[in-house]
């Protein structure tokens, strides 16, 4: 195992598993010394029956303060506002955020208000703003891959102001991230596979980027190991409570992962593509990962060998030469895709030219790539990126993941 | 590593810094954490060995004033953290920088209870009660002289112990300045300590996957370096690794119960007044041998934790459990023939042997879990009082 | 209480000088870059009129700043950042990394990697400076050490690299 020269490694949330985790949210509250929550939500998650779910499993032993669930996809400056006042009016003294990337954002948000009493939040943005800990925060995850139930990050946006404000702080983390089976029963098979391949990219782009450390790395073989062994039973058998369970310890494990180590260029293109062709992130992963390896394989070709060992399983990874396991890794990822493409019906999408929109017309088209390949070079993540990409390069990799061919190796620069 | 259990907890509030120049982040992290005045806790011995010089440099350029006191003992009691309450106070101190293992960090932890509420809140915290408010910022230096519960939520003074979550260090901090040679029998006093958590978590019932990669960090850092290290102390990145390996290790201990070994090197090293690490090192092969031959649990892949994935892949599944045993009890071999007067059994650290009996932890007690009676823990005790490696 | 004192942080004068004077040095040299090699312009280009940053260390500095005037020329504007609007700040946590920086122990990318620097502003712009920082690191470095300093060194011609490089010399040093 190895120890880089520095390392910097915090995840200070506390994790609670379990297929009926929920149960113990009534104490983790007492723990935290509060007693009137405010449950943050959105209409697709209160529309499951999830709300009800975390609920039933508070009654009587809980006086829940609101319950907010019109958090919108898009959500802003001015939900954050409206919530936060809400949180006040009601006398609320902590937040559970059920849901899922937006619904995790726009908590993090109330919470710096509520907390900070602040009438801008603008303030609070940028390094080091936050200096002491804001109110207790639970979130409760229902989808397994993003993993931002254990991540420092809010972003909320001011769609007066047309700006994207970015909060990163360790008192944004949650206090306490609980994973329950229950909360991801009815995810529907695509959504399963995309969200799935989320949290394999976080653990693979974590293991080989620039900033892995010991326990980045040991989550994220931990994560590899789980997603392997469980994403294509849970697309296959929805309602399987152990692969659920097993996807939302993955994510979890994925999370702290890449929220130490940070990723690299799978998710620089991933967010441009998300933002110049709204693809859905876990979709965008799915289809980049396999490019991730091979470009930067010249310069992690062992570090990436290591992760057939999560994949294959020992037996396979014993039998295979250490020559041909980042082939192997590569030829795994690829094998993946097509497995949750075939156990979703067709849904989960193994290229961009096969992904569309809610019409059905192509999401990516091909006259988009030049200018995904530009927004690529505005993004942070390319920093923690083993090789350099420039706009030749971010282009080259997406025509190949267009096409859904492998990269030429001797197009590759190094 | 596998299916995780069904249920658990986790939780590891520290923030880690390990590795070249991070003790020169000290000034920002303290700011991040609204805290500009720290007072330095440390012994003389490390204050004379010029710890306390170094960490006072990693100040330089930032313009704040720190306290340093230089004198905890090896016994620290309640009369010197109610002095050190007064200087904390009376100073305007607003953080803690524990510099050095066991007594320092005691001291440290029980200060910052005192120091966040009021003094009797130690007394309430002695009597189970829980906290009721947030501490103040804690930071911890780690060395390699250790007693194996810095990073954790124990804390005890002389008769007093203290048990919180909120104990535990806010940050962390590992910098081969302030990681200095120790002597061979400290150095490996401390990894044998780590190595027993780890082993003991890694074959703990209420294992989850958390505690697995923590456990897995621990147990890979220390096989590879220990003999390095022990061989060759003046090894830096080696002696990082293996602090690095005692706060991964701490942290599963502190997330799963105490297992029997450390139950039992405990009880054992308080009777002789040696390092519970040293007797802990000659109980696990003998624990180890007793769980192999158990029906029930013994995980097929700890030889995975203990050899590494290329070993562990390597080996014939049936062969694997033997082969960690197998490893342990050479390293221990390789462990004696570098360390002087290294113990070679019980009956070596002045143990007799009618007093095992009295030793033997009360069933009930958290390590003594299922499957396991007294006359288990009496068979690895006396085993390892006859066996001499 | 004998074992008790209290002692105030001390300074590194030389430390702190040495980065002062390389602070100043790559300043200049961006100014230069920015007219001679054609990515750095066309990176200050895509930047908003009148954008300007300062590359500094934590608490109190050195600092140095640089930003596009009116016309949109790059500019270096010293180091006192009382009175401007910085648009985007990056800050070095302490002299010793900026020390380990500025000795090419540790490239940009290994810095960031290991969270040395805290950047203030907007991510895009972020990631156009740190390229041009990296471009003008390869003028001014013997390829052996900046080769070091960067993922990967570019394949110019020969003749175009040396011609700038003296160009970016003069303007660093001499302020031509």
């Amino acid at each position: 195992m190895d120890l880089p020269g520095y390392y910097e490694y915090h995840c200070s949330v506390k994790v609670i598993a379990g297929h009926d985790a929920l149960e113990k949210i009534p104490g983790i509250l007492q723990d935290l010394h509060a007693c009137r929550p405010m449950i943050v939500t959105d209409k697709g998650v209160a529309g499951a029956g999830l709300v009800d779910i975390v609920l039933g499993a508070v009654k009587d032993q809980l006086v829940i303060g609101a319950v907010a669930d019109d958090v919108p996809p898009d959500s802003d400056l001015r939900v954050v506002n409206r919530l936060a006042a809400l949180y006040r009016e009601k006398g609320c003294d902590a937040l559970i955020a059920v849901g899922g990337g937006s619904v995790m954002d726009t908590a993090k948000g109330i919470n710096i208000v509520v907390s900070e009493g602040a009438d801008d939040l603008m303030k609070f943005s940028g390094a080091g703003a936050l200096k002491r800990p804001l109110k207790p925060l639970v979130a409760i995850p229902t989808t397994a891959g993003t993993g931002s139930e254990v991540t420092l990050v809010a972003v909320v946006k001011d769609h007066e102001r047309h700006l994207k404000m970015a909060f990163v702080s360790y008192f944004l983390l949650p206090d306490v991230s609980i994973l329950d089976s229950r909360m991801t029963l009815s995810l529907p098979a695509a959504i399963t596979a995309a969200t799935g391949m989320d949290a394999m990219t976080h653990a693979v782009e974590a293991y080989y980027g620039l900033s892995k450390n010991p326990l980045s790395d040991a989550t994220a073989l931990a994560a590899i190991r789980l997603i392997s062994g469980n994403l294509v039973k849970a697309t296959r058998n929805p309602s399987d409570r152990e692969a659920r369970l097993a996807m939302a310890n993955a994510a979890a494990l994925a999370g702290m992962a890449f929220s130490n180590s940070m990723v690299g260029m799978v998710h620089t293109l991933g967010h441009a593509t998300g933002s110049v062709c709204g693809v859905p992130h876990g979709v965008c992963m799915a289809i980049l990962l396999p490019y991730g390896l091979e470009y930067n394989r010249h310069k992690r070709e062992a570090i990436m060998g290591e992760l057939f060992f999560p994949m294959g399983g020992s037996d396979v990874f014993a039998r295979t030469p250490k020559e041909q396991r980042t082939d192997r890794v590569i030829a795994y990822v690829r094998q993946m895709n097509q497995d949750l493409h075939d156990a979703s019906g067709g849904r989960h999408a193994r290229y961009f030219k096969e992904v569309s929109d809610r019409e059905g017309k192509p999401a990516v088209p091909r006259e988009r790539l030049p200018d995904i390949a530009r927004t690529a070079l505005g993004d942070g993540s390319i920093f923690y990126n083993p090789e350099e990409l420039d706009y030749d390069d971010f282009l080259m990799v997406l025509e190949a993941a267009w096409e859904g061919v492998a990269l030429d190796s001797g197009r590759i620069r190094e | 590593m596998l299916q995780p259990q069904s249920a658990y907890a986790f939780y590891s509030p520290t923030k880690i810094l390990s590795g070249n120049k991070a003790l020169e982040n000290l000034p920002v992290e303290l700011d991040g954490m609204n805290a500009v005045k720290p007072l330095i806790l440390t012994t003389p011995g490390l204050s004379a060995r010029g710890m306390e010089k170094v960490v006072a440099s990693a100040f330089a350029d930032s313009n704040l004033t720190i306290g340093v006191f230089a004198g905890i003992p090896a016994q620290p009691d309640l009369k010197l953290v109610r002095e050190l309450y007064g200087l904390y106070r009376d100073n305007g101190y607003d953080a803690i920088i524990a510099l050095g293992g066991g007594p320092v960090m005691d001291t440290a932890k029980a200060l910052n209870v005192a120091v966040s509420g009021r003094p009797e809140d130690l007394e309430s915290l002695a009597d189970r009660n829980p906290l009721t408010k947030k501490l103040r910022p804690l930071v911890a230096i780690l060395n390699l002289d250790l007693s194996g519960c810095e990073m954790t939520r124990y804390a005890s003074l002389g008769p007093v112990s203290l048990t919180s979550p909120a104990l535990i260090p806010n940050l962390m901090i590992i910098d081969s300045r302030t990681v200095p040679e120790e002597e061979r029998k400290t150095l490996a006093a401390t990894a044998l300590m780590s190595m027993t958590q780890a082993v003991e978590a890694c074959l703990h019932p209420a294992r989850n996957p958390l505690t697995d990669a923590y456990a897995y960090g621990a147990a890979r850092f220390i096989m590879e370096n220990i003999i390095n290290v022990l061989r060759n102390p003046s090894d830096r990145q080696g002696r990082l690794a293996l602090a690095n390996a005692a706060f991964f290790a701490q942290t599963v201990f502190d997330n799963l119960a105490p297992g029997m070994v450390y139950e039992s090197g405990m009880a054992m090293s308080r009777s002789c007044r040696t390092n519970p690490g040293l007797i802990m090192g000659l109980l696990l092969p003998h624990f180890l041998l007793l769980e192999m031959k158990k029906e029930t649990i013994v995980r097929n892949d700890l030889y995975l934790f203990i050899g590494g994935p290329e070993a562990f892949a390597g080996t014939m599944a049936e062969a694997s459990p033997r082969k960690a045993v197998d490893r342990i009890v050479e390293i221990l071999l390789e462990i004696q023939v570098l360390v002087a007067d290294f113990p070679r059994s019980i009956r070596d650290v002045g143990i007799k042997r009618e007093d095992l009996e009295s030793l033997i932890p009360p069933l009930g007690t958290a390590g003594v879990r299922g499957g396991y009676g007294p006359q288990d823990i009496r068979d690895i005790m006396e085993k390892a009082w006859e066996t001499r490696f | 209480m004998n074992s008790y004192k209290e002692i105030q942080s001390g300074s590194k004068p030389f430390k702190r000088a040495y980065v002062a004077l390389m602070l100043w040095f790559v300043g200049r040299a961006i100014e230069a870059a920015a007219r001679v090699d054609g990515v750095v312009k066309a990176e200050f280009d895509g930047l908003a009129p009148g954008f300007t940053f300062s590359l500094g260390v934590m608490p109190q500095g050195p600092t140095m700043i640089v930003g596009k005037d009116a016309q949109g020329l790059v500019k270096y504007r010293g180091w006192n950042t009382e009175g401007q609007k910085i648009d985007l700040k990056m800050k070095v946590k302490n002299l010793e990394g900026a020390i380990l920086m500025f000795t090419f122990q540790e490239s940009t990318a290994l810095a960031t990697a290991r969270n040395r620097l805290i950047v203030d502003g907007e991510v895009p712009a972020a990631c156009a400076i740190v390229r041009v920082l990296d471009i003008v690191e390869v003028y001014l470095l013997p390829k052996l050490i900046a080769k070091l300093a960067v993922k990967r060194y570019p394949d110019w011609s020969f003749g175009e690299k040396v011609r700038n490089r003296i160009r970016i010399y003069a303007g660093a040093v001499l302020g031509l």
